[in-house]
């Protein structure tokens, strides 16, 4: 087990680094103008060739790929070019880490308590009309652009339950709206593959085994069929939290949330290059942690998955 | 044994059970009737679709949720089980007084829970036993079921086990609280045949030791001859014969009997076709009149297509639900292979003749 988590860490941090090196060499290609926003004009080209090589654009693109990473391995990820300049990318993404972090947490344990529980219900209650409108609702989400249910519960959230339009650090009722619509793609997403995952076990023949031992249905509910459907749920794990960071990108900024996510797309409009690297790396790193749990999760439920060759082989 | 000293241990009487399928409603079991006697290994055969799934299921309230019992009773220790409505009255003898051995050992455990906490799971539920001691008790039947070395083993996973390992397990846990009769739905169709014989043994010691009674079910009549004392021939949804197993082998008096045991390619003659019975089992879907067998018996009489035959007594332990069993019926001359058989049942000599004699026991 030891030495599967070893391996799995290097080629996690291997997928850390070709996700932080694209990402640095799609944002070198961006055009230069960009960096200059609506100052372009009023800059002599001495001025902007000046600007450019204080940012240290003007080196060949390796050099720019070795000298970030040279600093990352002393811990240091350089400071903001343009959103606030010459203030160190740690300063300003710090205090912003809470909310990005309590908002996903929140969102996601929502998620889960919701999708799961209408999941085990549709499943219980199989072609009932319970089920058929939680179908309904998973196909619904998923059909439509997450885009067009966001802007509605936003604009009707607001109207309908006098809710605040946007976040305010002061008014935890602003959370409300934000929170719901980072989890209902969760819920969706959790209720689908819970319910999928139950009716496969359902139909299995040691369920009919499980009944004849003369086990009552709640016992082999809990007992076999959750407890079965659960494993391939882990697998689930990583993909949820890896769509939750991508909504929480889009609803940070529709709700003006001060958390990573919104500061995200506002630095990559900005071609801000040392803040969008350091936020690609906390935001990868979260996902790749997620991929890792998902693998091990499966391996700790599922006692036929071997991790290492030859271990616990006969 | 004795049959006719025993105790009768369970009793189904004109069992009508009904299927509800797409808006339409199947008669699985036409009114079956069938006693089984305390202390005997009863065989149930019949092929595909006549119903002998459905008619054991019965006994433990296993019926698929669109099926129920429409009418007639089944008796067992003076309750009536066709009567049970309320799944909580079902658990009281689920696994406790009746358990079931399904076919396919490959799929009939849980993949995810070790072998020991799936047979220990028994015990907690119907003798209340704490975890520890449900463990050990666990640990104790798995090597009476043969598994070595079960103080260890009982913490694998089913997925380390061959299939006829996996079968003793199942077994195991049928056998974990101490039922009273054991259903066995085709236990070892899914084995090769060297595990087959041993699965067939240990089910007799095991019968042997705790008294208890065996109903099998099961296509293959070659499991029957080995193991049954008593059998009974299904054609849809009903019984058409029963006997002790050398009254039904010996002397089969059904015409569906027969051609059952004609098809048996044991009984085959070398360079000749081998048997099969012609047409299909009827639609359970329609009301069928007169015997159910008619259209594909060529031994059928008018009446057959008419009237229902009623049971006929050959002999104390043997009867048959046909026609030409009436004293007024013509007399007709079974297939010359049944002839053979009734004649190796005389006398050891004729079964020479009878593909080795393995038709008999």
């Amino acid at each position: 087990m030891a030495r599967y988590v070893l391996k799995r860490c290097l080629q996690s941090l291997a997928t850390l680094f070709i996700v932080v090196s694209v990402v640095f060499l799609l944002m070198r290609l961006l055009p230069l103008e960009g960096y200059f926003g609506d100052g372009y004009d009023k800059l002599s080209p001495e001025q902007r060739t000046a600007a450019l090589q204080r940012m240290g654009l003007l080196d060949p693109w390796y050099v720019q790929l070795g000298n970030f990473y040279v600093r990352l391995s002393r811990g240091d990820l350089g400071t903001s070019i343009i959103y606030r300049r010459d203030v160190p990318v740690t300063e300003i993404i710090a205090p912003r880490i809470p909310y990005s972090m309590y908002f996903g947490v929140f969102a996601t344990l929502l998620a889960l308590a919701l999708g799961l529980t209408l999941g085990v219900f549709m499943a219980r209650r199989k072609g009932q009309a319970l089920d058929k409108a939680g179908t309904a609702y998973i196909v619904l989400i998923n059909a439509m652009p997450s885009a067009v249910y966001l802007l509605f519960i936003q604009l009707y959230g607001t109207s309908l339950f006098s809710l605040p339009i946007l976040f305010d650090k002061y008014r935890p009722n602003s959370w409300i709206l934000p929170a719901i619509s980072l989890s209902l793609g969760g819920i969706a997403g959790y209720a689908m593959w819970i319910r999928r995952y139950m009716v496969d076990e359902l139909n299995k023949d040691y369920i009919k085994l499980a009944k004849a031992k003369g086990l009552p249905e709640k016992l082999i509910m809990v007992r076999h069929v959750m407890r079965n459907a659960f494993v391939p749920m882990a697998q689930y794990l990583p993909a949820a939290i890896l769509s939750t960071i991508a909504g929480s990108i889009y609803i940070e900024s529709l709700y003006s949330i001060p958390g990573m996510g919104g500061l995200l797309v506002d630095v990559i409009q900005r071609q801000d290059n040392p803040m969008v690297q350091a936020l690609v790396l906390i935001f990868s790193s979260v996902g790749i942690v997620g991929l890792f749990l998902g693998d091990v999760l499966m391996a700790v439920f599922d006692p036929r998955i071997k991790l290492v060759k030859g271990e616990g082989a006969r | 044994m004795s049959l006719a000293k025993a105790e009768k241990i369970l009793e189904a009487n004109d069992l009508v059970i009904k299927f509800g399928l797409r808006g339409q409603t199947l008669t699985a079991i036409r009114g079956a009737s069938l006693d089984v006697f305390e202390g005997e290994t009863l065989a149930i055969v019949g092929e595909s679709g006549s119903g002998k799934s459905v008619l054991t299921k019965s006994f433990i309230g296993m019926l698929d949720r669109n099926g129920w019992v429409d009418s007639g009773s089944i008796i067992f220790e003076g309750r009536d089980l066709a009567a049970f409505r309320d799944e909580k009255q079902w658990l009281a003898i689920r696994g406790k007084k009746i358990s079931m051995v399904f076919q396919d050992p490959m799929t009939s455990l849980n993949p995810l829970k070790t072998v020991g906490a799936q047979i220990a799971e028994v015990y907690a539920l119907h003798r209340g036993y704490g975890p520890k001691e449900a463990a050990a008790a666990a640990v104790e039947i798995l090597g009476r079921v043969g598994i070595p070395d079960a103080g260890k083993r009982h913490k694998q996973y089913p997925h380390e086990f061959s299939g006829g390992m996996r079968q003793r397990v199942v077994i195991a846990i049928a056998m974990a609280c101490a039922p009273r009769i054991l259903i066995c739905d085709e236990p070892t169709t899914a084995l090769d045949v060297t595990i087959q014989a041993q699965i067939l043994d240990l089910i007799r010691s095991l019968q042997a030791e705790f008294g208890f009674t065996t109903i099998y079910i099961t296509h293959d009549l070659g499991v029957v001859a080995n193991v049954a004392d008593r059998v009974a021939v299904m054609y849809a949804g009903k019984i058409v014969e029963c006997g002790t197993a050398e009254e039904v082998y010996y002397d089969p008096r059904h015409p569906y009997t027969w051609a059952l045991l004609s098809s048996l390619p044991q009984l085959g003659i070398k360079g000749k076709p081998l048997f099969s019975i012609k047409g299909t089992p009827p639609s359970l879907f329609k009301e069928i009149e007169g015997d159910a067998f008619a259209p594909r018996n060529p031994y059928a009489l008018k009446l057959d297509f008419v009237r229902e035959p009623p049971r006929f007594q050959v002999s104390p332990t043997h009867w048959a639900a046909t026609w030409l069993l009436d004293p007024r019926a013509p007399k007709v001359e079974p297939p010359e292979i049944i002839g053979q058989l009734r004649d190796c049942g005389k006398s050891e000599a004729a079964c020479a003749d009878l593909g080795g004699g393995r038709a008999g026991r």
